[in-house]
């Protein structure tokens, strides 16, 4: 808009002056970005002498001569004024460099189908713009949020290239599904992911946080709704602009495991406390032996990104086109763990004429990625088998005497040999899923999984009279993913070993289209501004996908394997799947309302019909209300310096759910249920699925939120919030007690709770010449779960190897997956103290226990440790979360530290095998208890006690951290400078992320996300990268 | 502009038309059939019976649950085993007796057998209507019986007190069962074999090997009799056993060696056997994994082996030395005991000596080389073994057995003799003690002897050693989540 007046005023810009008898003349450029800015009014003070910048920001203007004085004016900066004494026929140069105006008024956030004037939202709305990623190493949309907004808990799934993260708004809403509806450019993109998206088109990320926000995308908004907005073009001259950037990246830290010597010592005393002999009858021979952590880490994993993008337009068209590459190596077994995207983005639009505008945004992603690490899994993958096998294994055997023995010699199952046909070590202690990683890496070469994505919108508005908008937009997110896989002949140890070759290739696509249509309209009567939204939407969304498998193929590596080998159709395996179509109605209704920018109003309801719904629970309601009172407004209000702006707010909706299986509320039969007559006769048995729920309903989330928002001192800001959300008749698999021998079917069940405070900070100010920019959030958050189902009090939640007892649980009156185990008091010093250990009655309760053993507390005094001294022991959720960025500039130099922290959480420290006596160990072994008074937290190792085996406080560590996410300094080339040789604005800088981290939890990485959510399994950690990049704009 | 605007107001009226319209909303289920539209004819009754069947062959419910294999663990005759200590946390848990309400493998027996007694009670209520021929009919109901007296006749074994449905229990009242008296659950248990019997044929086709027949049917009432220990019906269990004898379709089989070979399922000393095959693509991934394969073969091998003969197991259920000492001189020794330590002694095979590790592992389930890999899935998933629940010399040992207690030593002496001949052994008298001794030696390591113990009362005995508690350890302890919410009682000193 302020571009089309710009437009405007250029053409009525006044052809010459009559009278002018000197010419000034220069650019007027925006201080920030240091950016043209055409439009500005260049006036002789008290004349009607004047001017306005062209298209490039330049101008020139025929003034009389003698002492005057100049001003430049333009909308959203702030006015400068300069006098001159300039001579009859003299041309002078002058150039202009405008200050921004900081006001909360000139600032827009998308809101559901708008932008609306922040002054005036009603809602808790959080967000980033792209001012605040440019240049930094942004790999995915959800690195972009950590730290940088309130309300959101982000903990990446997995430090691997490419890997998402697990992203919460507001807490956890359900037991199953809580991730956020990410909407792009106005079309939802819930399935599949939003790892299509190039952070660098990102314009601006808006996350709707209360219910009063998300209520209009009243479907599925229960778990918050993040907004994306990508880049537009801007009319005006044609902008090019290329940013690029080269890192090197490194584990932070490596585990102290055991080396070979203290392995044997310690394995050797296991040996004896267990009533055997010492197996190693010189540990000292072994020396240091094998770090198998050096073997899998690279030190120097390559990342490079490269972003080109070209944007202009004219004041009947603008576009923006972008092109992506980013390649990364993971630091984990780089050969196997490697991530590539390629991206193309073209958005565009068009004014028709006054009354129609047309536009597309168009993205295209193409990835590929190798990562069969299978980590944080304590089954396997290189960085769990580093962590566990013994260091005295070699990695490679030499040794013609070991070489010549049967296991290295089996032709069904061959040993695995590197390049140059050396042999792979294999441990002889340590074994089931715990490999010679190398040999693991070379076993999966060139598998890899790929996908592409079309994501894009067309829309035609009309404004067939004034403030009266039509808009239809058609939004599609076509994907297209798959991989392939070839698995060789291997021995990797007796657990682990492969006879016949395989090679597999499934393709998997997926069609989503969301049409929307919508009617708006905004009057302004006096003081009295309205405007309304009506809207209808129509969403489905369908999958299908196929594999093959082909068994025995004459190959060695995947290089050779092809599906072009002809072999016996018995050979070749092939599945298939597809689901129905997911379908979703909606209309939907917004007013919104404001006296004089003072009090104001938000009312939406939203009625969404959805097809995994029977006939009479198709269709949910979701209604919400929204005030706000800006305070500052007001006549009574003190007109001070100090204190500028000040809202009040409240809000209250309701969000929904629908993230279920399809047809759970018909009684349906599944096969599968097979069983073999005579020797092959395998036949297919059919009985029913779940019993159908026919009552099943949308899932609802009730939220109130109460906040503030304030200005002080015109630069520090202050946004407060206060919500309480309650989530009440979760879709969920109701338990059934196995009795009734049927699966479990879907229901209206479970209620939870989160409640919690937001505050974000933000200052800039100036000390002499550096300009500072502070801006800090923290959140806390309080989950319960308050309801399971009738008689429910718990349901048993993450297994842990082969423990018999789960070590988490969903409790009545306990956060979500609260860590559930024994409570330990301490380690037996002596005989004694295990006969002091005693019930109300005096009888011993650990009686088989022996000096060096945990103590556990009897917690129900039945004198014994059983099953019922279990309790909630930690949880993984963090209570606080936080970040802080703090920016410097000074002339062309920026700084840049960025740090990000949680606190109050617990992390289940699971990276050691229970139940491989021998698997090697952290150094914390070597404080364990070995006699009286010598440790009263580390047991005595012994095998064949459940010390380590139940689950109990022994596991858990403090999960709090606070990490310098990143730092980064730059420097921009002068104008002047760079302008000589064609180029606006050029910027060079070095970087640093994932610098340091300040944890108490010994593990790899604090921060551990995804499906195994704070239990450290072996998680991949997250690399620190230094990194050098440079920004080319022209 | 005027109709441009008319067309859009159009569209946005028809869209919110749409929203509307149930209709639109409706999608049809794919691959799959409504409850109401099935059951139609004898195919789908069928279908509905095999997965009647399906548990019987479950190798893993919650964890790994071979039958045969727990039993085992549980017994004098073998150790729980494994790589290391706890390498399965429920087989050790009964292994050492420590199980508790949490741990143990009370999960896997029930959710197995309830599984099973739900789908034969959605089929017994399906029965009546399709229009089929009556006779196939009267056969599918009385498999249907069967099965589910065969799953009762675990559960009240092994937990004695249990809920009891004889039909699918609806959903509303899910919560207010109660455990049935144990006397109930028998009486249930006989009438549905004395129901399936006479409509059971007495030989089935080849193609229908597996299926149940008269026999199984009699041998499990039997059985059902005898674990009652009245002593006043010994004669009536004595009798479906000779019934079996008498029918002519068993017979022993000469060498006993062949009882057990992959290649010689459904022989004729088979009467009721529990299928595996290689023909379904076995694979890991889901849990539990895919494949219809016999995984027991696989836990019972000797662990990292290289060697002739076998492949490679995890070391499960390792032989206990007394067992196999018994068994020493004994024709039947090489059939049942894979001694292991001697071949590496003689240098010809290396393997891992994992927990509990004996050098005798289980020969009569062993993972030989010769069947390995015959599917095209994960071959450690695909082991074509079958279980022989139910076989001839069982069942002349337990018609031993009873004819004793009947006071028919004649009978007795007979039927304890032509167990013994078959292996080539002399007449000893057939005293209870001898008997008992005889099915030790005939059917170690076949998932008996636990249950023998346990029915004879000399479990608190022969078991303490393992840490096994009279009053306590003779059934395993309800599953902790089955009291969760529910009105189920735990068994006693749990």
């Amino acid at each position: 808009m302020k571009k089309f007046t710009t437009l405007l005023l250029i053409t009525l810009l006044p052809l010459g002056m009559l009278f002018a008898q000197a010419t000034i003349k220069g650019k007027v450029t925006d201080k920030t970005n240091n950016e043209s800015l055409p439009g500005a009014n260049i006036m002789v003070l008290g004349t009607t002498t004047g001017t306005v910048s062209d298209i490039d920001g330049d101008y020139s203007l025929q003034i009389p001569d003698g002492n005057q004085v100049i001003q430049v004016k333009f909308v959203g900066y702030k006015p400068t004024s300069k006098a001159i004494t300039i001579q009859k026929g003299e041309t002078l140069t002058m150039n202009w460099v405008l200050d921004p105006e900081v006001s909360e008024l000139e600032e827009f956030v998308v809101v559901g189908y708008g932008i609306q004037q922040k002054s005036v939202v009603t809602g808790a709305i959080s967000g980033v713009k792209s001012k605040d990623l440019e240049s930094k190493p942004i790999m995915r949309l959800e690195q972009a949020l950590q730290g940088r907004t309130s309300g959101v808990t982000i903990a990446a799934s997995s430090g691997a290239p490419g890997a998402g993260a697990t992203v919460r708004v507001r807490g956890t809403t359900n037991f199953n599904y809580s991730d956020p509806l990410y909407v792009v450019d106005g079309t939802p993109v819930d399935v599949g992911g939003i790892d299509y998206l190039n952070p660098s088109d990102i314009e601006s990320i808006e996350i709707l946080k209360d219910a009063a926000s998300a209520a209009i995308y009243g479907t599925r908004a229960a778990n918050g709704v993040i907004i994306v907005t990508t880049k537009k073009g801007a009319s005006g001259s044609m902008r090019v602009n290329y940013h690029t950037y080269f890192g090197t990246q490194s584990p932070a830290k490596k585990l102290d495991l055991l080396n070979a010597t203290e392995y044997a010592t310690i394995r050797n005393e296991m040996l004896v406390n267990s009533g055997g002999q010492p197996l190693y009858a010189n540990p000292g021979q072994f020396g240091e032996g094998t770090d198998w952590q050096d073997v899998i880490f690279n030190k120097n994993a390559m990342v490079q990104n490269h972003e080109f993008s070209v944007n202009g337009g004219n004041d009947r068209s603008t576009y923006y086109l972008s092109l992506g590459y980013f390649n990364q190596e993971g630091i984990v077994a780089t050969d196997i763990s490697k991530y590539k995207r390629l991206n193309l983005r073209l958005n565009m639009t068009h004014k028709v004429n006054d009354w129609l505008r047309l536009g597309n945004n168009f993205g295209y992603s193409h990835i590929k990625s190798q990562g069969a690490l299978n980590t944080n899994s304590e089954f396997g993958g290189p960085l769990s088998s580093a962590i566990n096998l013994d260091p005295i294994t070699p990695l490679y055997i030499t040794d013609p005497a070991i070489a010549g023995l049967p296991l290295y010699n089996n032709d069904t199952t061959p040993a695995v040999r590197d390049a140059n046909g050396v042999l792979y070590g294999i441990s002889d202690v340590v074994g089931q899923e715990m490999t010679n990683p190398l040999a693991y890496i070379a076993i999966h070469l060139g598998n890899y999984g790929w996908s592409d994505n079309f994501v894009g919108n067309l829309f035609a508005e009309i404004e067939p009279i004034k403030g009266l908008k039509i808009k239809s937009d058609l939004g599609t997110k076509l994907a297209f993913w798959g991989d392939e896989n070839f698995t060789p002949l291997f021995y990797l140890n007796a657990a682990t070993s492969n006879s016949k070759t395989s090679y597999s290739r499934s393709n998997s696509q997926s069609l989503m289209w969301n049409w929307e249509n919508t009617v708006s309209y905004s009057k302004k009567v006096g003081m009295h501004d309205f405007s309304a939204l009506l809207g209808a939407t129509a969403y489905v969304q369908n999958s299908r996908g196929i594999s093959t498998t082909y068994k025995e193929l004459p190959a060695s590596t995947f290089e050779e394997a092809s599906m072009n080998y002809n072999i016996p159709d018995a050979n070749k395996i092939g599945s298939g799947w597809e689901s129905p179509d997911h379908k979703i109605a909606s209309i939907f209704g917004r007013l919104n309302y404001n006296y004089d920018q003072k009090y104001l109003f938000t009312g939406i309801l939203r009625r969404d019909g959805s097809s995994r719904f029977g006939t009479n629970k198709k269709f949910g309601y979701f209604p919400s209300v929204s005030v706000g009172w800006v305070v500052s407004k007001e006549a009574f209000f003190p007109e001070v310096d100090w204190f500028n702006f000040l809202k009040i707010r409240g809000s209250y909706g309701v969000t929904g759910n629908d993230n279920i299986g399809d047809f759970r509320y018909l009684p349906t039969i599944g096969g599968g249920r097979n069983y073999t007559f005579n020797y092959d006769g395998l036949e297919i048995g059919y009985s029913p699925n779940a019993p159908a729920n026919p009552d099943l309903e949308w899932e609802q989330t009730s939220q109130s939120n109460i906040g503030f928002e304030a200005t002080l001192f015109n630069d520090f800001r202050i946004t407060f919030d206060l919500y309480d959300k309650s989530t009440t008749g979760m879709l969920q698999p109701i338990q059934l007690p196995a009795y009734t021998g049927a699966d479990d079917p879907t229901g209206n069940v479970a209620s939870m709770t989160n409640k919690g405070v937001e505050l974000e900070l933000s200052y800039r100010f100036r000390v002499s010449d550096i300009e500072f920019d502070i801006k800090a959030n923290g959140s806390y958050l309080q989950n319960e779960v308050t309801f399971i189902s009738d008689g429910v009090d718990y349901l048993s939640g993450a297994s842990f190897h082969n423990s018999g007892y789960e070590i988490s649980r969903l409790m009545v009156g306990e956060p979500i997956g609260v860590f559930y185990g024994f409570d330990v008091l301490g380690v037996f010093q002596s005989n004694g103290d295990i006969q002091n250990h005693v019930d109300a009655n005096g009888n011993m309760i650990q009686p088989n226990a022996k000096p060096g053993d945990f103590k556990y507390a009897d917690l129900n005094g039945d004198g014994a440790i059983t099953s019922d001294d279990r309790k909630p022991i930690g949880d993984p959720t963090p209570n606080f979360s936080y970040g802080f960025t703090v920016s410097a500039a000074w002339k062309g130099l920026d700084l840049m530290i960025f740090a990000q922290g949680v606190a109050g959480n617990d992390i289940y420290n699971g990276l050691r095998r229970l139940d491989i006596a021998a698997a090697n160990w952290t150094t914390a072994v070597l404080d364990r208890w070995t006699g009286v008074g010598t440790s009263n937290t580390f047991p005595r190792v012994v095998q064949g006690s459940v010390n380590f085996t139940n689950p109990s406080t022994f596991h858990l560590s403090n999960g709090s951290y606070l990490r310098i996410k990143t730092m980064q300094i730059g420097y921009s080339f002068p104008k002047n400078m760079i302008q000589r040789v064609g180029i606006n604005n050029l910027r060079i800088y070095v970087g640093a992320n994932n610098l340091l981290t300040f944890t108490k939890y010994d593990g790899f990485d604090p921060e551990i996300g995804g499906s195994s959510y704070g239990i450290d399994r072996g998680y991949y950690p997250q690399a620190r990268t230094f990194m050098a990049g440079i920004n080319v704009g022209i | 502009m005027k109709t441009i605007k008319f067309i859009l107001m159009i569209m946005v009226a028809a869209i919110a038309l749409n929203a509307c319209n149930k209709e639109w909303l409706e999608t049809e289920p794919r691959g799959t059939t409504l409850e109401g539209n099935y059951y139609k004819n004898a195919d789908e009754l069928f279908a509905g019976l095999v997965a009647a069947y399906d548990p019987l062959g479950w190798e893993v419910v919650s964890d790994y649950s071979s039958k045969v294999g727990y039993l085992n663990t549980a017994s004098d005759e073998c150790w729980a085993g494994g790589g290391g200590f706890a390498d399965r946390a429920t087989w050790e848990a009964w292994n050492s007796y420590t199980l508790d309400a949490a741990v143990g493998p009370q999960t896997d027996f029930w959710n197995r057998s309830f599984a099973g007694i739900y789908r034969v009670n959605v089929l017994i209520s399906k029965m009546d209507g399709p229009e089929m021929d009556e006779a196939l009919r009267a056969r599918f109901r009385a498999e249907a019986h069967f099965l589910r007296a065969y799953y009762y006749f675990d559960l009240v074994r092994l937990f004695k007190n249990v809920p009891l449905f004889t039909e699918p229990i609806s959903p509303a009242d899910v919560f207010d069962v109660e455990q049935a008296a144990p006397e109930a659950v028998w009486a249930q248990i006989e009438a549905d074999l004395n129901a399936a019997i006479p409509n059971l044929p007495l030989t089935v086709p080849v193609e229908e090997n597996g299926r149940i027949t008269k026999g199984a049917a009699q041998a499990l009432l039997g059985k059902v009799i005898l674990t009652q220990n009245n002593e006043g019906r010994m004669l009536e269990a004595a009798n479906l056993f000779e019934a079996i004898h008498t029918s002519g379709v068993y017979q022993l089989l000469p060498k006993y060696g062949d009882i057990f070979r992959p290649d010689n399922k459904f022989n004729a000393e088979s009467i009721f056997e529990i299928t595996h095959t290689s023909a379904a693509v076995g694979y890991w991934g889901p849990w539990p994994p895919a494949g219809e394969g016999h995984i027991f073969t696989q836990f019972c091998g000797p662990r990292a082996y290289t060697g002739p003969t076998y492949q490679a197991g995890w070391g499960f259920n390792p032989i206990i030395p007394e067992t196999v000492n018994l068994l020493k001189g004994d024709p039947r020794y090489a059939s049942t005991v894979a001694n292991i330590d001697s071949l590496e002694q003689a240098g010809v095979a290396t393997y891992e000596k994992g927990y509990q590790n004996t050098g005798y592992f289980i020969q009569k389930y062993a993972p030989l080389k010769e069947f390995f890999g015959l599917g095209v899935g994960e071959p450690v998933l695909e082991w074509p073994t079958n279980y022989i629940e139910i076989r001839l010399a069982d069942v002349y040992l337990l018609a031993a057995e009873t004819f004793k207690r009947a006071g028919d030593d004649g009978k007795a002496q007979t039927y304890l003799d032509m167990v013994r001949n078959r292996v080539g052994l002399p007449s000893v008298p057939a005293t209870l003690d001898n008997i008992y001794m005889e099915r030790r030696l005939e059917l170690a390591t076949e998932g008996h002897r636990w249950f023998d113990l346990i029915r004879t009362g000399k479990a608190a005995t022969a078991l303490a050693f393992k840490g096994f508690v009279a009053g306590k350890h003779e059934i395993l302890p309800i599953p902790i989540g089955e009291l969760n919410g529910t009105k189920l009682k735990q068994n006693p000193n749990y």
